[in-house]
């Protein structure tokens, strides 16, 4: 398929979002939001994880492969890991997977990490809403996707 | 070079002969111009040995053969062999005083046509870093300015033209998995590939598997690549690997601080570590 | 007959017409067999190309069926094999007799492949002769010539301006004919070559056959750093895996190269492996080429073509083992 092919957006489209959510605190604060009635997208699917240094750089090579047309990856903030250390090494990992992502042709904003604590209900509704938006202007990723 | 034989001959010679070590990894004759890796037993096939400017192939990696060796085993070492070897031992592959390094100053190895090869023009460390025995002088460092010259270059496209640089690379991947194998980095007990009822790598060979293999194995060698570049010179179909390592090291070093692998044992790897004081880019 | 190398294109254009000519191309910096037309340039270098053309028989992935599930209920099934008339051009000697060789495997005793005869049938084969021979080349040590092979439907000879052309079959014939608007009478004379690199193998097979507990088996893998360079650009090492994939309900089951010299190659459910360490896939591998298919066949496996020994990482070189078994005592 040429990239022009590729570039083209199926009739009705929407994105498919995944979210690694760290248990103790993004995974919490995507609760919150829930039991405050905030709405934000249906696209976004959760996958709830110990920590995010839980997180194989693999697993969102994965998701891209398999079809996802964005990915997010959130955890405690610096200081707020429940295994004390574990989202620093989050931060490294992914600091450089991103620049990493992006030489191989991926749109940076395909993959992004945030840190959002479980009383942050509001930031974390803000975050998938503009995530959200950001894929739906990109449209379906089919880089490194899967061919049938 | 052929002193630089001679005294390799002798010190293997001596080594053996006072059971120092129990064997020592080199280079031996080949068919043709091949400088195939040889393992010497005993003090009077030490003239098998060959150092000259064929010998090409890294031995760091022959030491995963042996990991609980009885006595030592002595590898005959350039700048690329002793640091894949910290790399080894850094990951607790192998144990530093299960090795005998004997240094080997080395001013460069060239293919059949007696031209330089790129691993070796683009080479930082002749000298080796870390050795028990050296042998002959050390030789002058040139480093290498153009270190990152093909990956800027390469950032400045576009993201499509860069994944259809990537992609058309990927495409003449044959899947041998060559690279992986000799890479001193690539040192996990299973590999991910082969992992296979857990599936992550697909069998079938197309672009996109390719991909998410080359991708996978450069990433999972970011911090410990010790740029040897044997990837390259083994890859059948001449595919720029290093051009994916010497991005993640250049990130590494913009992000983290410089570090190179397998210079200082003492050293950890960055993505094993972290400062409080990292770049924040996700509040 | 014979026609002017300056109207090669126009005959590869005309057969391009009505079959997908595969030629030896060089692609993106690797020279390979690939459909004339496309992008890249022709290639008749001393050196066979890198990648050989088992990929057209026995494409290196290949999908055999489709598939959709309904819990336990296959609803729908459709092999997949489709060909379609392919000429392969400018064959030399040597991976002429690996067709031949694959033949074998995938034809005879009472196996025969539908995906691979289909191919098969559909193939036309038009073999070169070799002016010049790669130091790596050995094929007239392993049976075979490089000056031509009787088994290609049409054989090419090289006059240096011209070509002249045999056709060995009938459907070469019929393809020789359609040639004639270019052809005129024979002149000049045809070289005959020989390889540089020579090996005996006179006897190999059979001593090999008391060899399997050789110490030497050891001996020679310890370099060996078990990638497989060796067996993907073989252009006789047939050896495959089948794998499925499957999206929900819908799914493929594809057959894919393997290569002996993967460890996972040989590991069974339940994790053993009975081929646990280089030793036993090298031996594995030499035995393969040297002495077990020509117990069931009668041909070497190996065709001399010289990729593994040039390609080869770190000089496991099949024609330095040969000599070295000669040279051993056969004692266990």
């Amino acid at each position: 398929m040429s990239l022009e092919e590729q570039k083209q957006v199926p009739e009705n489209w929407e994105p498919t979002i995944l979210a690694f959510c760290c248990n103790w605190c993004t995974y919490a604060g995507a609760d919150l939001a829930g039991l405050n009635r905030m709405k934000y997208p249906e696209n976004v699917r959760i996958l709830r994880v110990p920590c995010s240094s839980r997180v194989n750089p693999q697993f969102i090579l994965r998701a891209f492969q398999k079809g996802v047309d964005g990915v997010l990856v959130a955890g405690c903030h610096p200081g707020d890991c429940h295994y004390v250390s574990g989202n620093y090494f989050t931060r490294r990992r992914f600091l450089l997977m991103q620049r990493f992502l992006e030489y191989n042709g991926i749109d940076p904003r395909r993959f992004q990490a945030r840190w959002i604590s479980g009383a942050e209900a509001g930031k974390f509704r803000d975050t998938m809403l503009q995530l959200c938006e950001e894929i739906k202007e990109l449209g379906p990723n089919r880089k490194l996707r899967e061919v049938k | 070079m052929s002193q630089m034989q001679e005294e390799l001959r002798q010190k293997a010679k001596e080594l053996l002969e006072k059971g120092e070590v129990r064997y020592i990894i080199g280079w031996g004759k080949g068919r043709f111009h091949h400088r195939p890796p040889i393992f010497i037993y005993q003090a009077e096939d030490v003239d098998k040995l060959v150092w000259d400017e064929y010998c090409v192939a890294n031995l760091g990696k022959y030491l995963l053969d042996d990991k609980f060796p009885e006595g030592k085993i002595g590898i005959c070492v350039r700048g690329c062999d002793s640091r894949a070897v910290v790399r080894l031992v850094q990951d607790k592959q192998v144990k530093r005083e299960d090795v005998c390094l004997i240094g080997l100053p080395c001013t460069g190895k060239v293919d059949q046509e007696g031209r330089e090869l790129v691993k070796c023009r683009d080479c930082m460390h002749r000298n080796p870093p870390v050795y028990d025995i050296v042998l002959g002088e050390p030789v002058e460092e040139k480093g290498n300015p153009d270190r990152f010259k093909r990956v800027e270059e390469l950032e400045k496209l576009s993201s499509d033209e860069k994944y259809e640089y990537w992609s058309n690379v990927f495409d003449k991947c044959i899947r041998c998995y060559a690279c992986r194998n000799v890479c001193p980095a690539c040192n996990c007990r299973e590999c991910f590939v082969d992992q296979y009822r857990v599936g992550w790598q697909g069998k079938q060979k197309n672009c996109m598997q390719n991909q998410i293999f080359g991708l996978t194995r450069a990433y999972h060698i970011a911090d410990r690549c010790i740029e040897c570049g044997e990837c390259e010179r083994v890859c059948p179909v001449g595919l720029p690997l290093m051009e994916l390592n010497r991005k993640l090291i250049k990130d590494l070093n913009s992000l983290f601080g410089p570090y190179e692998a397998g210079v200082n044992p003492d050293v950890k790897p960055p993505l094993g570590e972290y400062r409080l004081e990292d770049p924040e880019e996700y509040m | 007959m014979q026609f002017k190398k300056s109207d090669l294109p126009k005959i590869l254009d005309s057969m391009a017409k009505e079959a997908t000519v595969l030629a030896p191309m060089k692609v993106k910096g690797n020279s390979k067999f690939a459909p004339w037309g496309t992008e890249g340039e022709l290639d008749f270098g001393a050196q066979n190309v890198l990648l050989p053309p088992k990929d057209c028989l026995f494409p290196q992935t290949e999908k055999m069926y489709r598939f959709e599930t309904d819990g336990l209920k296959v609803n729908d099934f459709e092999v997949i094999n489709e060909s379609r008339p392919t000429v392969l051009f400018g064959l030399k000697g040597c991976d002429m007799q690996s067709i031949l060789c694959m033949d074998d495997v995938f034809l005879t005793k009472g196996y025969v492949d539908d995906f691979y005869k289909k191919k098969r049938d559909d193939l036309l084969t038009v073999c070169i002769n070799c002016t010049t021979v790669a130091k790596e080349c050995f094929c007239d040590s392993m049976g075979g010539s490089p000056n031509g092979h009787a088994a290609a439907d049409i054989q090419l000879y090289d006059l240096g301006e011209s070509y002249q052309v045999k056709a060995q079959t009938e459907k070469g014939q019929k393809a020789v004919d359609s040639w004639q608007q270019y052809c005129n009478k024979d002149e000049g004379e045809i070289k005959e070559i020989a390889c540089e690199l020579k090996v005996d193998m006179d006897g190999v097979p059979e001593k090999l056959a008391g060899m399997f507990e050789h110490p030497i088996w050891e001996e020679i893998s310890r370099k060996c750093v078990g990638c497989g360079i060796c067996t993907f650009l073989c252009p006789t090492c047939y050896c495959f895996d089948i794998d499925t994939t499957k999206d929900g309900a819908e799914g493929t089951k594809f057959r894919c190269w393997d290569s002996c010299m993967f460890s996972e190659y040989t590991r069974m459910a339940g994790g053993h492996n009975p081929r646990p360490s280089k030793k036993e896939r090298v031996r594995n591998r030499f035995l393969h080429k040297l002495e077990y298919f020509k117990e069931r066949y009668d041909k070497n496996l190996c065709v001399g073509c010289g990729r593994c020994v040039a390609k080869c990482p770190v000089n496991l070189d099949i024609t330095s083992f040969i000599d070295q078994v000669k040279e051993v005592a056969s004692h266990e």
